[in-house]
């Protein structure tokens, strides 16, 4: 589990949208996981079983969110926040991180699996716990509201 | 044919089974628009990989390897100050921390060898030396990342002042399986959008097997000498 922790980190930061929220995220999924191992079977992925959790525990909290009334963070909060610290870097970050706030979770978290973590589109559906043509659609939106945004150029 | 947008993206992702795939990649040859989507796809999917690339490389935050360690942790008052002193010396997610392993490069030279082109040194010591999440950020050539290619060589993205490119590491040293120009310095950080290293990006998204390697990757393939 300890070399799939910088994936994992990965993946909550674009889950969550926010790379401390992501770290939080990754922690609440590392601590079920240890409370949960025994429901792991052996043989199959542990990556999908942990990327299953977090993504579940994601979603568990911003129904709780929701319910307490509480909104996300300003858009623009959060679009400094990158790497090195160079600021025409962290400009760069921003308006990719920017772009993908906007997209709807579940057209987040396809776009994640597939482009970012590299799974196929049956894995992914398994993570998500949706049909394979539904992860498919719901790719396809939510990448093209990202080429909308960041331009075609890309 | 109709081809929809699913469809598309499935092809694009190596999604579709055979036959579809061919039916599909037939129509794109033959219109222009729909591989232009392609491109835009495969370009998309290069600048999410890059964007999250440097939390791979990243020191993982100690919290997240503590909550792993079955027995408590007791940490000293000191040893938890220390660390947090730390902690606000770098930023989250640095990627350039560490030393430098390769102070100064010039120049890269190319050497062709029996009809393809190798990277002599120093392109090839850096190849040979440099870890992508330990590097000097103001160093005049950068390692983007590494990859294994389909047959599983290790394959390495740089980016300098000089050029740019893909070398993989083969019987006879870096084999050069892409060049593209120069990448300008701006203040020590290589933007990853709009200049030559998005491009070196979008190919090795291509060559590459799988997920770029993490530095614990980067690491081991380095004391194996890429091989």
């Amino acid at each position: 589990m300890l070399a799939l922790l910088p994936r994992l980190r990965r993946f909550a930061a674009g889950l969550a949208r926010d790379p401390a929220d992501g770290d939080d995220l990754c922690q609440a999924a590392v601590v079920r996981a240890l409370d949960k191992r025994a429901l792991w079977q052996p043989g199959t992925r542990l990556d999908s079983w942990m990327y299953r959790m977090m993504r579940n525990i994601w979603i568990d909290e911003q129904r709780a969110r929701t319910r307490r009334g509480e909104t996300f963070v300003a858009e623009e909060a959060g679009a400094g926040v990158g790497a090195g610290g160079g600021q025409e870097e962290a400009v760069e970050l921003g308006v990719i991180d920017r772009a993908l706030r906007t997209l709807p979770d579940e057209q987040r978290e396809a776009v994640l699996l597939v482009m970012v973590e590299g799974y196929s589109y049956r894995e992914a559906a398994d993570i998500v716990g949706c049909p394979v043509g539904t992860l498919n659609s719901r790719l396809v939106r939510g990448r093209d509201a990202l080429l909308t945004r960041l331009g075609d150029g890309v | 044919m109709s081809v929809t947008r699913e469809e598309l993206a499935a092809f694009a992702d190596g999604e579709l089974d055979a036959d579809r795939e061919r039916q599909v990649a037939a129509a794109v040859a033959a219109n222009p628009a729909l591989a232009e989507q392609i491109r835009a796809h495969r370009a998309l999917k290069a600048r999410l990989g890059a964007h999250f690339a440097p939390i791979l490389q990243a020191p993982v935050p100690e919290r997240l390897t503590a909550a792993l360690r079955s027995e408590p942790q007791v940490v000293s008052f000191a040893a938890a100050r220390a660390r947090k002193d730390r902690a606000r010396v770098l930023p989250r997610w640095s990627w350039v921390a560490g030393p430098a392993l390769v102070a100064s490069l010039v120049l890269a030279v190319v050497m062709p060898r029996g009809g393809a082109d190798y990277a002599e040194r120093p392109l090839s010591t850096a190849l040979d030396r440099q870890l992508a999440g330990s590097q000097d950020a103001a160093g005049p050539m950068r390692i983007l990342l590494s990859f294994r290619d389909d047959s599983g060589a290790y394959c390495r993205a740089f980016a300098g002042e000089a050029h740019s490119g893909i070398a993989c590491r083969d019987d006879a040293g870096w084999r050069l399986v892409f060049e593209g120009a120069g990448v300008p310095v701006q203040r020590g950080d290589y933007r990853m959008a709009g200049n030559p290293a998005a491009e070196v990006l979008e190919r090795a998204q291509a060559l590459a097997a799988g997920p770029a390697l993490d530095a614990a990757q980067e690491q081991a393939a380095r004391e194996r000498g890429w091989r």
